[in-house]
């Protein structure tokens, strides 16, 4: 667990009085956060209480999903993402999305690390090699797979699989890592690897991981949200949050009294 | 559903807790017989409280192990945490406790047979209240009771109290009676052993406070800021 000598206030994301509906459900309720550069934050909570919604508003991955409804605002460097006329697609190559269950596309390893930078226009073909490797070496997958970069990417074990879809992530030059339950489908070094890796990565990006691990809050994160019933109960400094947190909701929720 | 998800823990942190009674138990009896082998001049009991000394540092090293074993296999968090950190604490005061039970029957040994400077009044009003103090400290600490830990804490006071008015007598004494000097000793070390066992329960207090609310807090403060003589 990284001690925070000094409290970083360097807000990247900025969420104000955010209310988030599937038709008539309320899902998320007043929730007002602030996500710090460059930090590690944690949302932990039971089933269903809102933090997986909450971490698709970020890059709007909830739009394609009928009858919802967004309340409040949601700053991105002090810009209103959902404001109308936002590109989109520019959006979700700033906050890249890393999903529970590993999910590289049926094509090589090269190309899955190649194909944002090739959709986006980005670099003649050496230019893109570069990339690739780079990227794979950020996930430190190259000394892996750098002789069979033509290799199915379903081929690598699930944790490989994963550490791809990251390095995917990354080959666009996102600012921003979201990460649904990352290692919820990882053998425990393979978890380790992914934990190790986000430590590293936290220098140059912004990371929200959602994860039902407590523990793996505890062990990664700068600093720590509890939802539940689609409200942001408590919002602190991680060290503080699993030692002395402030509401008796949280204390239950960690202490395994409630859930 | 809440109770079965942490059974597991619950069960050790009442094991914890019943072996942290008995460890009480032992001190409670060594202070209580190191009082009576002190006023009995009883030599064999005073061995028998050094001995029996052993059976509280084993105490200390299982339960020691036990929260160990709860950090590592639990990952206790939040409050049960900072039990499991406080006891690992109280444990050494403890220990040490026992330490000074056992040390007044050590100067009942090297007494010989040396009649009391004078008769015991002061150092038994000081063994009842340490017994007290220790009693209510571990039930303030597995109740979480602040207001009792205070109070427990403002009871040392009257234990160095206590133990300025037997330092001042025996002073007194041997500036009268210079022959004293080696028997007034004897008993100012009982009284010494005492005083510390106040300050002993004192740290517990605090860390009552500590499982309560997570904050450090000296309860030890002396009126004087010097402490006296303490």
């Amino acid at each position: 667990m990284p001690m925070m000598s000094e409290i970083n206030h360097n807000p990247k994301i900025i969420v104000r009085d955010l209310n988030f509906y599937y038709g008539l459900f309320k899902a998320l309720s007043d929730i007002s956060i602030e996500i710090q550069a460059c930090e590690i934050t944690a949302l932990i909570g039971p089933s269903g209480c809102g933090k997986s919604t909450f971490l698709r508003c970020l890059n709007r991955m909830n739009d394609t999903i009928p009858g919802i409804m967004v309340e409040g605002k949601i700053l991105l460097d002090g810009e209103d993402i959902y404001r109308d006329g936002i590109d989109l697609a520019l959006l979700r190559q700033r906050v890249g999305m890393v999903f529970q269950k590993p999910n590289p596309f049926p094509k090589s390893i090269f190309d899955n690390v190649a194909y944002g930078p090739r959709v986006l226009g980005r670099g003649k073909k050496h230019e893109i090699e570069e990339l690739v490797e780079e990227s794979l070496r950020k996930v430190s997958l190259w000394e892996e797979v750098k002789d069979s970069l033509n290799k199915d990417a379903f081929e690598l074990s699930l944790g490989e699989q994963q550490r791809l879809c990251l390095a995917r992530v990354l080959a666009v030059y996102p600012e921003i890592i979201l990460m649904d339950e990352p290692c919820s489908a990882l053998d425990p070094i393979a978890t380790l690897k992914i934990e190790d890796l986000m430590q590293e990565l936290k220098k140059n990006y912004t990371i929200v991981i959602v994860t039902h691990n407590m523990q793996q809050a505890a062990r990664v994160s700068d600093r720590t949200g509890l939802f539940w019933l689609g409200e942001l109960v408590e919002f602190g400094r991680t060290d503080q949050l699993f030692t002395r947190p402030r509401e008796e909701r949280t204390e239950d929720y960690i202490t395994g009294r409630l859930g | 559903m809440g109770s079965s998800l942490r059974a597991t823990l619950d069960r050790g942190l009442n094991e914890i807790q019943e072996n942290l009674v008995r460890m009480r138990e032992l001190i409670d009896r060594a202070l209580s017989q190191s009082l009576k082998s002190l006023s009995d001049r009883d030599i064999a009991l005073a061995h028998q409280v050094i001995d029996e000394d052993e059976n509280i540092n084993d105490l200390r090293y299982k339960i020691e192990e036990e929260c160990l074993a709860l950090i590592a296999t639990q990952q206790p968090t939040a409050s049960d945490l900072r039990m499991i950190m406080a006891i690992m604490s109280v444990v050494v005061d403890l220990e040490r406790m026992g330490d000074y039970a056992a040390g007044i029957s050590k100067t009942v040994l090297r007494m010989g047979d040396e009649p009391l400077l004078k008769p015991l009044i002061d150092i038994p009003k000081m063994v009842e209240l340490a017994r007290e103090m220790l009693r209510d400290s571990l039930g303030a600490l597995f109740d979480h009771d602040v207001p009792r830990a205070r109070e427990i804490a403002a009871r040392d006071d009257e234990m160095d109290h206590l133990y300025q008015a037997i330092f001042d007598e025996l002073v007194e004494i041997m500036a009268h009676k210079p022959d004293s000097v080696h028997r007034a000793t004897y008993l100012l070390w009982c009284a010494h052993n005492l005083e510390r066992i106040g300050d002993r329960v004192t740290n517990i207090a605090e860390r009552v406070i500590f499982v309560s609310t997570g904050d450090f807090k000296d309860l030890n403060i002396k009126e004087d800021g010097i402490g006296g003589i303490n």
